[in-house]
């Protein structure tokens, strides 16, 4: 019970982690929430279910097109939705909160209430340290978690384009001066942002078949890492991915099931009644 | 408006929303009933997201709370209703104070966010504590009155709302009204000049939580039968979509779009399940490109006629 509560905490954990750094780049570059994070995260779930099941798609193509798709889509709403919005902060909670209940309500009324489901990358289970047997699926999706936020840290601390998104969520301003077309790196982070919900989709997915609100809790325990790893910090992700990712499996698995949800909420009260801040975040001035 | 006007606007509205149960059938009477509750609700929403700034995700949730409170009250321990509410409104004002206190120092995002982790909690403890709230099924709960009709409780929603209403005006027009435009306009401007930003905010989050529960008590009790639709996230959005479409932060905005949306509803909803998806995409347009809602567009036009005739 102990080793496999501790092993569904980290694969969730490492989901929890990616769909948060997707929150976070947005909220560090451009302070903006998107609550309709958890909706484009079924997006590339539904997308991924289409092309490989219906349309009969490679599985690793489909998933790649979906997450291409949903990036295409995130800078839309950038475009249209956010961008006039610079300088109100409310106006952008408001417009994705409207957002995500209309996509909730299209999914509804284009693939019906029951979860939908893409195929499974690997079949099978693993015997995990003579301990117990655990599915492939998991496992793979792990991995491909694991591989998704290297690549993620890896743009951020090697390239060009990271050295310029982190210029600008540490001061704005001063990277604009410096030539920063920050229109631009605005609609690509975005874009990004929500690509990474799409990316944790695909992924989870075939665990944790997609329907029209299940990214609801999603989404929520993402808004919750980023406050607890404080907002707009890469390692806080990580870091409140993992410790939420547990503490609900283990919440989950020795306290109560129905309670699964409510840990993280807990967590999230109580970092803002200690340090508001979060464990990774600086405070502004 | 100065304080005379708003009573006598007031008046003669609420004699003719009196008038109402000579001319309408019960099932008009009730479209009305429930067009008052979304005022009230809106209208309080209003108050701390239009007048502070401050966009909070649960609202639905202290009108559930005003409504299982009494609910369970009434079910459990045999408590006059009446009383259950009053319990039910003292009962949101403390938990919104503590969430206000909570997370409105840090202000925007973390509000946001914290209330809707909030409403979220709610939700699974009210779906999990099935003994006390019967879950998802709805807790059968009894009525305010004891012969049940239409009327009554159009009277009894009729004073609700009044109440809200001069509540809501009196605050915003008091000196504690200019902090809150003020903490609105200018943070830090406001509070150089010695405006208790935090306190203001706190006080606004406070009254509209209360005034929340009050709604959502009445509404229970209304209906008969509490489910966790009050507190949902839905509910949530309709009572923001009424605000926006009307026009947030103007005070006749959200009664406006309250009523609009609602009887609206009732028209597209023969067309089938699509009014919250119509709603949202309504409501998606309005904040895009009318930010200041119906009563914007109308002032707007105003603002355009009396030019017209100036230049004429």
């Amino acid at each position: 019970m102990f080793s496999l509560a501790l092993m569904n905490g980290i694969v969730i954990g490492v989901i929890y982690a990616l769909s948060a750094l997707g929150v976070s780049l947005v909220v560090g570059i451009m302070n903006v929430i998107n609550f309709a994070h958890g909706e484009l995260y079924i997006l590339a779930g539904y997308f991924s279910f289409i092309f490989a099941d219906a349309l009969g798609w490679n599985i690793y193509v489909s998933m790649a097109a979906a997450v291409g798709l949903v990036f295409l889509f995130g800078i839309l709403i950038e475009y249209s939705l956010i961008r006039p919005t610079y300088g109100n902060d409310m106006y952008s909670l408001i417009l994705t909160f409207i957002l995500s209940i209309v996509l909730q309500n299209a999914y509804l009324l284009i693939f019906g209430p029951y979860p939908n489901k893409p195929p499974n990358w690997i079949k099978g289970a693993t015997n995990v340290f003579g301990q117990f047997y655990y599915g492939n699926q998991r496992l793979a999706a792990l991995v491909a978690g694991v591989i998704v936020i290297a690549a993620v840290f890896l743009m951020l601390k090697k390239t060009w384009f990271g050295k310029i998104i982190r210029a600008a969520s540490q001061d704005r301003e001063m990277a604009e001066l410096n030539g920063v077309n920050t229109k631009a790196l605005n609609m690509l982070s975005f874009g990004l942002g929500c690509a990474l919900a799409g990316a944790a989709g695909v992924i989870l997915a075939p665990v944790f078949p997609v329907s029209p609100t299940s990214g609801v809790p999603i989404a929520l325990t993402a808004f919750v890492v980023v406050v607890l790893g404080g907002m707009g910090s890469m390692w806080g992700c990580v870091v409140g991915g993992l410790a939420l990712g547990l503490v609900e499996n283990f919440g989950a698995a020795f306290i109560s099931t129905g309670y699964k949800h409510i840990f993280g909420f807990i967590i999230l009260i109580l970092v803002l009644a200690i340090r508001p801040v979060g464990l990774f975040g600086r405070s502004e001035t | 408006m100065k304080n005379k006007t708003f009573y006598v606007t007031l008046l003669p509205f609420t004699a003719l929303f009196c008038l109402l149960p000579l001319v309408l059938d019960d099932y008009k009477l009730h479209v009305v009933i429930v067009s008052l509750f979304y005022a009230m609700m809106a209208s309080s929403w209003n108050l701390i997201a239009g007048y502070t700034g401050q966009v909070s995700f649960a609202h639905a949730a202290f009108a559930g709370i005003g409504a299982y409170t009494s609910g369970i009250l009434a079910v459990k321990a045999g408590v006059n209703p009446w009383i259950g509410i009053g319990i039910g409104v003292v009962a949101a004002a403390v938990l919104g104070l503590a969430v206000g206190v909570l997370c409105l120092r840090m202000g925007g995002i973390y509000l946001s966010l914290t209330t809707l982790g909030f409403s979220e909690i709610l939700h699974i403890i009210i779906t999990n504590e099935y003994e006390f709230t019967r879950g998802t099924m709805g807790l059968q709960v009894p009525g305010l009155i004891t012969h049940y009709s239409k009327s009554a409780y159009l009277y009894i929603f009729i004073a609700a709302t009044v109440i809200t209403l001069v509540v809501i005006y009196r605050l915003i027009h008091s000196n504690i009204g200019l902090n809150f435009r003020a903490v609105q306009n200018d943070e830090r401007a406001a509070s150089s000049l010695g405006v208790n930003v935090i306190g203001v905010r706190v006080l606004a989050f406070t009254v509209s939580s209360a005034l929340a529960g009050l709604a959502g008590g009445l509404y229970g009790h209304y209906l008969l039968l509490i489910t966790p639709e009050i507190p949902s996230l839905n509910q949530q959005f309709l009572v923001l979509s009424m605000t926006v479409i009307g026009g947030l932060g103007s005070f006749v905005g959200p009664i406006v779009g309250a009523f609009v949306l609602e009887v609206l509803s009732e028209y597209i909803r023969a067309y089938g399940e699509y009014h919250v998806l119509v709603f949202g995409l309504v409501a998606l347009g309005m904040a895009r490109f009318f930010p200041k809602g119906l009563t914007g567009l109308v002032q707007q036009y105003k603002t355009r006629q009396t030019h017209v005739m100036g230049e004429a």
